[in-house]
């Protein structure tokens, strides 16, 4: 039995609800699929406060964007499947979809947008599948959508933007975190996270690592140890810390395999996470009818998602005939602006460069 | 990824307990794919398909054989992309197009 | 391993209906309609399994389904995600020992 869309979005993030507003509100049907029970992606764990302009909700809470671009999802009625895992997309445009892990229904759709985000990377060492060494959006899974401690004293391996961030949620939540390391000689997040976890109290190790976790059913303790420049462990260094879990924050890897499997061609870029799928300005990829958005198409941030999510819902919409060429202009230029305003500073300007090497890159 | 004094009996692939030792072992025989590391060492088989260790498969066999880490990294996938029972293959679900 | 009480940006844990689930055989009372797997942390559980080949413990690794670290079986089910699998009444919740045992006719 075959249903037919418009347009099918694939992650309800915040990259897939922003396209999916976008492209409802252009007039096109549109199916947001989803394969866990909530909507939201990542924005229910974001308890801080996010930068940027007044235009991205500076000083509002993850949480409560995610709320409020739900509501407006429920305003417009979209329709959206919850626990609809997308399995395959056939002929570019038939998405084979399992509801509740139980029935199968395929949808035709003449536009496709993936936004399945990316997934936490590993470290490894030994004692590294002990329990209580988890992912660091898994801690941060824990305490604040699910309200439990999975632990009481933590060891932070990786000072990024993540690493920082889940740091202090942790002690927000009333853990105590013994050290944060950072394998690399500088500290990676932003400073005004960095800076409060330091005023709490919370010691930094940078050119250090987890050499090894310790423990019989679960971690006891755990040594880091500091590495030269060749990334080698210096003998003598090593420390041993009490700790009962251990955070890995060691960045994100985009989820690419429905859009390698549909056949978009791929882009290495280091800085964004490894291979992305190649996309054109207006987030469509080498495959005519499947558009990108979010952390998939590189690895940044839920504002700078959102934003690629109007852009791809835009045109996605635009491409099927709805909005006359001004009303797309406007709306995907404004998008993209602001898209482009928060890639600045020391670390956007990178990601700035990275993402344009992908829309510069000429195909085979 | 760094050698840890010769400790190289931990996991790298967590479902089906492959260590560190035994994919390097396999790289030094020749095999310089995830693919061939996976038929031989059925890491990457288990529960999660490889979602946990592919990446650093792929990082060991860069560092060890010197092949541009962009060459080795996996492109190619297949459907289904999520583990399903034999069982949502029989019968396709009807038309119910109601939100939740 | 607890629940947090009180939170200085969530605000206080609000009240819950509990539930009644039984994990190795000792019943014990969950928050209605949580993960299994946050039952079973804030109840101060150390692993959830132990693996194949070496009976390795394993708890939670990725939190959000995917790397099916955290699997316990479930009403007789082997297998089963705790981390994203709500706890229901009478839940029978087994330490789950390399491949599980199916009890059930499926």
């Amino acid at each position: 039995m075959m249903l037919e869309r418009e347009v099918v979005v694939v992650g309800a993030g915040p990259a897939g609800l922003s396209a999916a507003l976008e492209a409802a509100r252009a007039g096109a049907s549109v199916l947001l699929v989803d394969e866990n029970s909530k909507p939201g992606g990542q924005l229910f764990k974001q308890i801080h406060k996010f930068f940027g302009s007044r235009d991205h909700r500076a000083g509002v809470r993850g949480i409560d964007i995610g709320a409020q671009l739900l509501d407006e999802a429920q305003q417009l009625d979209i329709e959206v499947w919850l626990d609809a895992e997308v399995c395959g997309i056939f002929n570019q445009c038939d998405v084979w979809i399992v509801r509740d892990k139980d029935r199968s229904v395929t949808v035709r759709a003449r536009r496709i947008i993936l936004a399945t985000g990316a997934t936490e990377n590993a470290i490894n060492f030994p004692g590294w599948s002990l329990p209580g060494v988890m992912g660091a959006g898994a801690a941060q899974t824990m305490i604040n959508l699910h309200r439990v401690l999975p632990g009481q004293r933590f060891l932070m391996v990786g000072s990024g933007n993540v690493g920082v961030i889940v740091s202090y949620q942790l002690l927000q939540a009333g853990g105590s975190v013994e050290a944060i390391v950072e394998a690399a000689p500088r500290l990676g997040g932003y400073g005004v996270h960095t800076a409060k976890v330091r005023r709490a109290g919370v010691p930094f190790y940078t050119s250090h690592t987890v050499l090894e976790a310790r423990g019989t059913d679960h971690v006891e303790s755990a040594t880091i140890v500091q590495i030269d420049s060749a990334w080698k462990p210096i003998g003598g260094t090593e420390k041993e810390l009490s700790v009962d879990t251990i955070c890995i924050a060691a960045g994100l890897t985009p989820l690419v395999e429905l859009a390698f499997a549909a056949g978009c061609e791929s882009f290495y870029s280091p800085l964004l996470g490894g291979m992305v799928p190649w996309h054109d300005r207006s987030m469509r990829t080498s495959i005519p009818s499947i558009y990108i958005a979010g952390d998939i198409s590189g690895v940044e941030e839920a504002s700078t998602a959102m934003e690629e999510g109007r852009m791809a819902g835009l045109s996605a919409a635009h491409s099927l005939g709805y909005l006359d060429h001004e009303q797309f202009t406007t709306g995907f230029q404004a998008a993209e602006a602001r898209m482009l305003a928060l890639r600045s500073g020391m670390f956007g300007q990178k990601r700035r460069d990275a993402k344009a090497a992908i829309i510069a890159h000429e195909r085979g | 990824m760094m050698d840890v004094d010769d400790k190289k009996d931990f996991f790298i692939c967590r479902c089906e307990e492959v260590t560190l030792r035994e994919i390097e072992e396999v790289i030094d025989e020749g095999y310089h794919s995830i693919d061939d590391v996976k038929r031989i060492t059925r890491a990457g088989m288990g529960l999660c398909q490889g979602r946990s260790c592919s990446k650093v498969i792929a990082r060991i066999i860069s560092q060890k054989t010197g092949m541009p880490l962009e060459e080795v990294l996996q492109t190619s996938y297949r459907f289904p992309v999520r583990t399903e029972k034999m069982r949502v293959l029989e019968e396709e679900g009807d038309s119910d197009a109601q939100n939740r | 391993m607890r629940r947090i009480g009180e939170h200085p940006v969530l605000g206080p844990l609000p009240d819950s209906e509990m539930v009644r689930i039984v994990v190795d055989g000792e019943p014990m009372l969950a928050r209605k309609g949580e993960m299994i797997a946050a039952a079973l942390l804030a109840a101060g559980k150390q692993y959830f399994r132990k693996t194949i080949k070496t009976q390795e413990p394993r708890g939670i690794y990725c939190g959000i389904g995917r790397c099916t670290d955290c699997v316990m079986t479930v009403n007789g089910i082997p297998n089963v995600r705790t981390c994203v699998t709500p706890v229901e009444e009478g839940m029978e919740i087994e330490t789950q020992m390399g491949y599980g045992h199916w009890k059930q006719e499926r």
